[in-house]
């Protein structure tokens, strides 16, 4: 049997070690990995950058039976190097007809529902160029998750796996939206403090 | 009043649209800087947060990304132009908007029951959003309709609207046009 393969797309500016779309990303990689997936990952920045690195991102997407797009949400939809990406997947409509696609998308708020208009346009997406739509998880304000966001990847792996579509979980959030708001507050002051500019934070530089 | 095209376009071709569209935003009353972005330098955003951490209210990327930051701070209504892109907006119109972060503050304000970025300027502009698509696609065009309604909400423009344009009907640009300005200044 030929073995299955799955293509981790993480669409973070902080590329794959560094970022959390790496992290959750990976986390969901080594779940189908163990399931006998044959599998690889690329940074999508980096892919965009140079002709041969495009070419070389663009023939994993079109030998993978899986694609997993990991990315932090950026004004309501995807990193603009990520949309560049994925423009050129449609001119091409490489993987058409054999790619199955699965959203890990997480925004810096605590409402994961933020993340609503950026799902919509991956599917919009994969139904242009002839992908699956396998589904997504949403979350909001990641870092409050602790360990039950590996939980549901893990359910999903399982479920991509044997090749259906993910179940639509939500991982348990472990914060209010009020709290996450002022707990955030406090902190952008420290690392303002730390970073000595907390006196401008509220800095108007292109004021008339 | 000024108003800022950000043009997202790939090539010239959208420019007849653009042109009707300076012309409906004349005659309400606004002088228009078109910045035609696919002729800019405008690297990737980091997701550094040095915009609010670091220099406050400026991207710490020294290139023309600052310069449309600069300009969308300053007047009263943005306009995106953008070929639809899977129901979103282009890459070649990302790449500004992402940069556009600078412009909004870093702590966190509750806003029509969601949490949002409070404002760092007091005055903020409307937002227009106008798409292009090759055909009508009703689907394609809400999904760009509520992407731009949401993109006014985090970035706190006071009035917003978007409408597409279907390339296979260009009768209904003027019209299109003039009531995407009318909805935003009346």
């Amino acid at each position: 049997m030929t073995e299955k393969r799955a293509l981790l797309l993480v669409g973070s500016p902080r590329g794959i070690e560094k970022s959390t779309s790496g992290r959750l990303g990976g986390h969901l990689l080594d779940t189908l990995k163990a399931r006998g997936f044959g599998t690889e990952q690329v940074h999508v920045h980096a892919a965009v950058r140079s002709p041969d690195a495009l070419e070389s991102a663009l023939a994993a997407a079109a030998a993978a039976d899986l694609v997993i797009l990991s990315l932090p949400l950026y004004v309501d939809s995807f990193p603009a190097p990520v949309i560049a990406f994925l423009e050129n997947v449609a001119e091409r409509r490489t993987g058409a007809g054999r790619a199955g696609l699965f959203l890990l998308i997480q925004c810096g708020f605590p409402e994961s529902e933020q993340n609503a208009t950026a799902l919509a346009i991956a599917e919009r997406f994969a139904a242009e160029v002839g992908w699956r739509w396998l589904g997504g998880l949403a979350l909001g304000g990641v870092e409050t998750y602790g360990g039950s966001a590996h939980e549901v990847l893990e359910q999903i792996g399982k479920a991509l796996a044997e090749g259906k579509p993910a179940p639509d979980l939500a991982a348990k959030k472990a914060m209010p939206a009020w709290l996450y708001r002022a707990g955030g507050n406090i902190m952008w002051r420290r690392m303002a403090k730390q970073n000595g500019v907390a006196g401008k934070l509220r800095a108007r530089p292109y004021e008339d | 009043m000024n108003a800022v095209v950000l043009d997202g376009s790939r090539n010239e071709q959208g420019q007849g649209i653009v042109t009707v569209l300076t012309a409906a935003l004349a005659q309400a009353g606004y002088a228009t800087e078109v910045i035609a972005l696919r002729e800019k330098t405008i690297a990737p955003c980091k997701g550094c947060f040095g915009c609010w951490m670091h220099t406050p209210g400026e991207c710490v990327i020294d290139d023309e990304g600052r310069q449309v930051a600069r300009a969308v701070a300053r007047c009263d209504l943005l306009v995106y132009f953008t070929p639809v892109t899977f129901g979103g907006v282009s890459s070649g119109l990302k790449k500004a908007v992402d940069r556009l972060i600078p412009n909004i503050s870093p702590f966190f304000a509750r806003v029509r029951g969601e949490t949002h970025h409070q404002k760092r300027y007091a005055h903020c502009p409307s937002l227009i959003g106008l798409g292009t698509l090759p055909q009508p696609d009703r689907q394609a065009e809400t999904l760009f309709k509520t992407l731009v309604e949401h993109n006014a909400l985090n970035f706190r423009s006071p009035r917003t609207a978007a409408a597409v344009v279907a390339l296979d009907r260009p009768d209904d640009i003027e019209a299109i046009a003039r009531g995407l300005v009318e909805a935003v200044t009346q």
